[in-house]
């Protein structure tokens, strides 16, 4: 796209941009460490894990600063307007990512902490996998400007959403197999719920990811099938 | 494309109060406005936004044929009103610029008092049949245009005294008292400060649901406030047409993008 006359517009929305990717690139980065923290039960990972969620907030506080400061002085439209109404939602949801991840790195201390620790499900790891996968590949749709790509994210989640199913089945299982695990197990459970819900903010962030470029609503087309939605598993 | 889109929406809306069909002007060898048909909604503001030399301002003054006292300028196409060719023949030009009124980009009351002013229109059109009447008009006028109660005890001082926002709306009453259908506005607060600015904005709200408005503006801003409708210009082709609200969140045309947006284009 061409360049704003005022080059000084086409800095700040730089600004905004550069903000934005950082965040995306560290919630991956706090995702990977709390589940290597869950993992290894390492508790000095999971208190940096936790303690790295701070970083997010304040670039999440830096990205609203920012875009305030455009909307008063640029009075951004069309194409702008969306670039930087859509940076500030994306925030939002990149930060709650932070949150998740905070929450897993938080849960593995209580596992490594408690009595009977058992090990982590795999079907987490591959939940994490895919949900990290989804977060870079988001971003790099949005430095690209690639809307297409942003569909494929967005439809992505599906088999997000299908692993949690799995995973909470299997839990559940484990749950009635060995009652007395019922502890460490619900708190898989939550770390399931935790990834799920990283998967749908990576979707959200497509959306607005194509709303920015294209100006058009990403309608969700598919049907959730998220069996165990229904059920009080969130926290 | 554009005309598609404008017959169209004239399926499902009212019937336009003004109608203008494949509207060309030259100025000597100077084409200046290519090929435009718009139509304008009795109830409804429409934006005219583009750069300098656009066309937009020429356009305009097509719809009252002010257009006329410019020596080489040639208009061909049609403009309606109310189904009415107004560059018929038969027109009386007097007549049609009382029912398609003007308030031009800087203020001119006549060097005349508040009154007379607003008065002037309805005497020489015979709108009133004596001086109550005559009063009544100015009065209404006044209140329609949000000067009323700031004028009301010095009705005798000159115009020229108010300041730049009074004049303005001054102005618009001047259009107003002669009952029009539609009023014209060329960058109507372009010497105005923010204040004055709102003022007129404000008014311009309430008149749109009398009359149909254009307003030729530079102000993107204005446009985006004041408008439902806006169409943008480029070296006299109307580029686009459409909702203000869509066309300053996704406009179609990367040529009205990089212009309301500020881009090299």
């Amino acid at each position: 796209m061409s360049q704003h006359i005022l080059r000084t517009y086409d800095d700040e929305l730089m600004e905004v941009r550069s903000v934005v990717v950082r965040m995306g690139g560290l919630a991956a980065e706090q995702l990977a460490e709390a589940m290597q923290a869950l993992k290894e039960l390492d508790t000095d990972l999971a208190e940096k894990t936790r303690q790295g969620d701070k970083q997010l907030d304040a670039l999440e506080a830096l990205a609203e600063t920012t875009v305030i400061g455009v909307f008063a002085r640029r009075a951004p439209v069309a194409d702008d307007l969306r670039e930087v109404v859509s940076a500030l939602k994306m925030t939002t949801m990149i930060e709650r990512m932070g949150d998740y991840a905070k929450n897993i790195a938080r849960r593995s201390m209580s596992i490594a902490e408690g009595q009977g620790v058992i090990l982590m499900p795999h079907l987490l790891e591959d939940m994490a996998a895919e949900a990290h996968e989804m977060i870079h590949e988001v971003m790099d749709c949005y430095v690209k400007r690639a809307a297409d790509d942003a569909i494929a994210v967005w439809e992505r989640d599906e088999q997000l959403d299908n692993m949690y199913n799995a995973a909470y089945r299997q839990i559940l299982a484990r749950m009635m197999e060995a009652p007395e695990q019922i502890a460490v197990l619900s708190h898989y459970l939550m770390i399931a719920k935790n990834l799920e819900r990283i998967g749908d903010q990576a979707t959200n962030v497509a959306e607005q990811v194509y709303y920015a470029i294209t100006g058009d609503i990403l309608e969700e087309a598919r049907q959730k099938r998220d069996g165990a939605a229904s059920e009080s598993v969130g926290e | 494309m554009l005309n598609a889109a404008i017959e169209s929406e004239n399926e499902a809306l009212s019937p336009p109060k003004m109608t203008i069909r494949d509207v060309h002007v030259h100025y000597g060898d100077i084409h200046a406005v290519k090929g435009v048909t718009l139509d304008l909604r009795p109830d409804q503001v429409t934006a005219l936004i583009g750069p300098s030399g656009c066309g937009k301002s020429t356009l305009l003054r097509c719809m009252n044929r002010m257009n006329d006292t410019i020596a080489d300028c040639r208009v061909e196409g049609q403009v309606f009103l109310d189904g009415q060719d107004i560059y018929d023949s038969q027109i009386d030009v007097v007549q049609l610029r009382a029912r398609v009124g003007m308030v031009f980009q800087k203020p001119n009351p006549f060097p005349k008092s508040i009154y007379d002013n607003v008065a002037y229109g309805p005497r020489i059109h015979g709108l009133a049949t004596d001086r109550d009447a005559l009063d009544e008009i100015v009065e209404a006028s006044l209140e329609k245009a949000g000067l009323w109660q700031e004028v009301k005890d010095r009705l005798d001082q000159v115009g020229t005294a108010l300041s730049g926002g009074q004049q303005q709306r001054l102005c618009i009453a001047r259009a107003i008292a002669v009952n029009p259908e539609v009023i014209l506005m060329d960058e109507p607060c372009s010497s105005l400060d923010p204040i004055a600015t709102a003022k007129v904005e404000a008014l311009i709200d309430e008149l749109s649901a009398r009359y149909a408005i254009v307003i030729v503006t530079h102000s993107m801003q204005q446009a985006a406030r004041v408008s439902q409708k806006t169409v943008f210009f480029h070296l006299g082709e109307m580029i686009e047409y459409g909702d203000t609200t869509q066309m300053f969140t996704a406009p179609r045309e990367d040529r009205t993008r990089d212009y309301i947006t500020g881009r090299i284009g």
